[in-house]
């Protein structure tokens, strides 16, 4: 494991709606699947995720249902729903304009201003 | 909140329990996946599970996040709050008692008093478009005269020429005899113009109601009768449609009856009317009605529609003044008549507002003190719980969750309070006509609704609030670090709240004073008047109401002339006298305390009529033997006989005062006066006054006069109305089928009623007196329970305050006495400034008790005394328990504290 960057505020609901919009998944594996697309390098309070699990779900952008593991337990599993991809869509769109501009903030030289 | 937030929020309250399983199993399955996953990277099983614990962190407070995260967490704190405060509350039963025992009392009188509030004063009447719906009177406000009696010309003015109703109806109240039904029975009964139903928008139960086609001159043939009187007297059958019945023998027929919730929109006496008859007001044998033949009390009228009370009014102020000018003869100008309108409603109630609004006010003031009380209680046991309170908040509590803990446990004991106070409003609310005055309209329609309800649930929640915002800001207030290391007693109340809890024990204390004193002056007035001498013996007198018919139809009339009215009595009291256990039977006109009598001009022989004496005097119609029943004492002369009878010469008995006023130096046996310009009667004999009028009026002078001779030959009217009177030594209850079969022995077609003893109706007669003492009463006994409290909880928390201090003091070799002293002094002060005061408003302000009271001084020195007295022992009884639990200190802990 290399060094890890503290998640930001905010940060922890889109990376979950992204993780489950790839397909169905528990609780754990929601938190498997994000530090594997990361590469090891979010650090993330693992019992944090489920206050956040809830309160989307309680929103209404992901759903869930009792099902079996791979190794036959019983799990809760967490699909996105309708408004929860346009939730992600416009979310990753937001982030993006955001991302870009700070970047061109940070990126600007004393001789442009 | 949207829908699909609400909705799952919903989910969750409503499945509680399976939110806590299911967050146990998938925490659980998080931890034992993880764990799994680390023992195959080579872990042991066990640092497997400590490393997976404290990676995912504290459990219980992610469970709580996730609570919270779908809206249910201070749904379950709420539970917890309760139930923690039901725990307290058991823990503490006595304070829970007074506090719920004195919020019930608050909560109670409000409710009662609201229910009749709304009853009366806020719902509408129960009739289509109640709005439009006035009251006509007329006035003579020249002459000072308001609502005079109107002339047939008037009414048919405001239907016709006035222009601003729809709708104009003339109304007389009577009572009447009723005959055709199961049984004679005396019966209220309204004339009215046949539009009356439509004016009101009434429909029939069952077959039809009067209208405007049935009019007639006189007296319309059909009647309508009350659901009442239906299923009383004629089994609720519907064949009672075109069913004759007779009203004083007058045969009239059965159309309508009524629905059960229809009342005649007028003043409520003791009977409602049962009987509704259509009149045109102008009698064939009148032909040609004047405007001077003012003999019609009372008119109603619906105004036009989108006609407001304005331009109605001041359409008929120019049509008085028109009708004037028309008819200057009719209309003297110095009367200056005219026409005034008032809505419905206000004509019913309008006299009654005050009177109600003030009760009201009285009682919204009772649970304010209630709720004040309770505050002081609440604070005196607050900073007993400081240390709990630092505790909570040492753990993470915020003061916001802190005070809302503290406001639930508040709202719990003021919402159970609330419950109990609406249980006892309802529990009381059958047992209320008893004691008040039925004077009051609309009192039938009193009930506890849903508007009832929420106010009292209104009144609850708004003194739990009150009471709970004290402890509430006392307990966020706490200090930590000093309150968890210390349990310091020391707190930031200063002198400025003490000053306020002790100014209202102060006023506690005077407004119990005050009330105690005008209850006992109430008391006093109303004993004494219980042992007044009514100027006869009323014990073993049994009395029964009796009426003669008086028919439209002379045909119809049996007691036509005085000598068959005569035959009549002399009969029913042969028949009356030989009931076993009777002693002796005998009439009268008007019984003392009952009945309001008429007033006459007296006319005295030899005195001239100008002298400027108020020469006014009651007749009562007496029968031979009645004084003799009644045990009234007499003083010269002699009684009526049997042969004082029609065609003998007039004779009249007099009492004491009336012959010491007219006759002063002179012997009034054997002068003659006379009713107004009836026939001249001689003085045979003088009795002791009685209380005709009720026993706290004295009243006019009052002529006897025999019930075989008193008529008028011009007019040859004979009275009707009289009352039986028996001495006897059995029970009313036991005599009322006997009266009743005896009358109707003699004639089947009276009916027989209100039959009470002479004390019953003595009592009754003091009904509105015993009324006021009691509520005074009740107030007086409330308020010095929430003085007593007040009190206690004062001294309590000062006791709490200064435990610290106490428990010094006797380490420094303070006795027990000392201490108890020490409280008990500064209660007694507070009480001693506030009964002082209380004494100084009763003095100052006892003379406009004066009217009240009857027989005791508005500063009657034994009440004066007794209460202050009473008052004192009282306060101090207060004050001792919470010194003498000061008493208990432990001086050791308290210092141990310090």
């Amino acid at each position: 494991m290399g060094k890890q960057i503290d998640l930001l505020q905010g940060t922890l609901d889109m990376l979950i709606l992204k993780a489950v919009s790839l397909g169905p998944l528990h609780g754990y594996g929601v938190l498997l699947r994000i530090q594997q697309i990361s590469g090891q390098q979010l650090e993330i309070q693992q019992g944090s995720l489920y206050p956040a699990l809830y309160r989307l779900e309680h929103q209404g952008w992901i759903a869930s249902e009792w099902g079996e593991s791979d190794n036959n337990r019983k799990a809760k599993f967490y699909s996105l729903t309708a408004t929860g991809r346009r939730q992600l869509h416009s979310e990753t769109e937001k982030w993006n304009r955001m991302a870009s501009l700070i970047a061109t903030i940070l990126r600007t030289t004393p001789e442009e201003i | 909140m949207n829908l699909t937030r609400f909705r799952s929020w919903l989910k969750w309250i409503a499945k509680g329990q399976r939110l806590e399983s299911e967050m146990e199993t998938e925490v659980r399955f998080h931890l034992e996946s993880y764990a799994a996953d680390l023992v195959r990277q080579g872990l042991s099983q066990q640092e497997a599970m400590r490393r997976a614990r404290i990676e995912f962190g504290g459990i219980e407070s992610h469970k709580d996040a996730m609570r919270a995260s779908v809206g249910v967490r201070w749904w379950g704190e709420l539970g917890s709050d309760i139930r923690h405060g039901l725990r307290l509350l058991r823990k503490n039963p006595g304070f829970a008692a007074v506090a719920i025992l004195t919020l019930a009392l608050g909560v109670g009188a409000n409710t009662s008093i609201f229910s009749i509030v709304n009853a009366v004063l806020l719902r509408s009447l129960p009739f289509l478009e109640p709005d439009r719906l006035v009251k006509i009177f007329f006035n003579n406000p020249g002459t000072g005269l308001h609502r005079v009696l109107y002339s047939v010309p008037e009414l048919e003015d405001l239907r016709n020429r006035a222009g601003v109703f729809e709708y104009v109806t003339g109304t007389e109240r009577g009572s009447v005899n009723l005959t055709g039904g199961s049984r004679p029975e005396r019966l209220e009964m309204l004339v009215s113009s046949p539009n009356y139903f439509s004016m009101l928008g009434a429909t029939p139960q069952i077959g039809k109601l009067f209208g405007p086609p049935d009019f007639t001159p006189g007296f319309a043939p059909s009647v309508v009768i009350s659901d009442s009187l239906w299923r009383r007297n004629f089994a609720a059958h519907p064949n009672v449609l075109g069913h004759t019945i007779r009203l004083d023998n007058d045969p009239y027929t059965v159309v309508g009856v009524l629905p059960p919730d229809f009342r005649n929109p007028g003043p409520t006496h003791s009977h409602d009317i049962e009987i509704w008859l259509a009149s045109g007001f102008t009698a064939a044998s009148d032909p040609e009605p004047t405007r001077s033949a003012r003999a019609f009390p009372s008119a109603m009228g619906r105004l036009k529609p989108g006609m407001t009370l304005q331009q109605a009014q001041a359409r008929l102020t120019a049509m008085a003044v028109e009708i004037r000018h028309d008819f200057p003869t009719d209309y003297p100008p110095e009367n200056k008549w005219t026409i005034e309108i008032q809505p419905l409603q206000e004509a019913l109630v309008g006299s009654i507002r005050p009177m109600l609004l003030v009760l009201q006010a009285a009682v919204i003031l009772l649970v304010f003190i209630v709720s004040l009380n309770i505050a002081n209680l609440l604070l005196a046991r607050a900073s007993g719980r400081q240390q709990e309170m630092a505790v909570r908040s040492a753990m993470g509590a915020s003061r916001g969750r802190i005070a809302r803990q503290m406001l639930t446990e508040s709202l719990l004991l003021s919402l159970m309070g609330g419950a109990a106070g609406i249980a006892l409003a309802v529990a009381t609310l059958k047992f209320m006509p008893r004691f008040i005055p039925s004077s009051i309209p609309r009192l039938s329609e009193v009930s506890v609704d849903w508007p009832v309800l929420a106010f009292a649930l209104l009144i609850s929640l708004l003194t739990g609030l009150l009471f709970g915002l004290a402890p509430t800001m006392h307990s966020t207030r706490a200090d930590l670090s000093v309150a968890t290391r210390e349990g310091s007693r020391g707190s930031g109340y200063g002198v400025k709240t003490d000053r306020l809890r002790n100014s209202l024990v102060v006023a506690e204390m005077a407004i119990a004073v005050i009330l105690m004193i005008g209850a006992g002056l109430l008391l006093r007035t109303f004993r004494d008047l219980l042992k007044e001498n009514p100027g006869f013996n009323p014990t073993q007198v049994v009395t029964a109401k009796v009426n003669l018919p008086f028919p439209s139809n002379p045909s119809e009339d049996p007691y036509r002339t005085i000598v068959k009215q005569s035959a009549f009595y002399q009969e029913l009291g042969h028949r009356l006298c030989a009931i076993p256990g009777v002693e002796l039977a005998g009439f009268v006109s008007n019984l003392p305390a009952a009945d309001v009598g008429f007033t006459f001009a007296l006319g005295i022989e030899d005195r001239p009529s100008n002298s400027g004496d108020d020469l006014r005097a009651k007749d009562f119609l007496v029968s031979p033997d009645y004084f003799k029943v009644m045990q009234a004492p007499l003083v010269r002369g002699r009684f009526f006989t049997e042969a004082d009878e029609d065609g003998k010469p007039r004779v009249a008995i007099i009492d004491e005062s009336t012959a010491r006023r007219y006759w002063p130096d002179r012997d009034p046996l054997g002068r003659r006066l006379r009713m107004g310009t009836g026939a001249w009667m001689t003085i045979v004999g003088i009795v002791k006054d009685i209380k005709q009028d009720g026993l706290d009026v004295d009243g006019v002078p009052h002529i006897y006069v025999s019930i075989y001779q008193e008529f008028d030959p011009a007019e040859g009217y004979v009275f009707r109305d009289f009352s039986v009177a028996l001495r006897t030594s059995l029970a009313t209850s036991a005599l009322e089928p006997q009266i009743r079969h005896q009358v109707q022995s003699v004639d089947p077609t009276l009916p027989v009623y209100d039959v009470a003893s002479m004390n019953e109706l003595l009592d009754r007669s003091l009904a509105s007196r015993r009324f006021s003492a009691r509520l005074v009463g009740g107030f007086a006994g409330v308020a010095l329970l929430l003085a007593s409290i007040g009190i206690y909880g004062v001294l309590a928390y000062m006791v709490g305050q200064r435990s610290r201090e106490i428990g010094l003091r006797m380490a420094l070799g303070a006795q027990r006495i000392d201490i108890l002293k020490l409280i008990v002094t500064r209660g007694v002060v507070l009480s001693i400034i506030g009964i002082i005061a209380g004494v100084i408003v009763s003095v100052s302000t006892a003379s406009m008790m004066a009217s009240q009271l009857y027989g005791v001084r508005p500063h009657d020195p034994v009440v004066f005394l007794a209460v202050p007295l009473l008052l004192f022992v009282i306060a101090v009884l207060a004050s001792y328990i919470p010194a003498w639990r000061a008493t208990k200190v432990d001086p050791m802990l308290a210092l141990r504290e310090a």
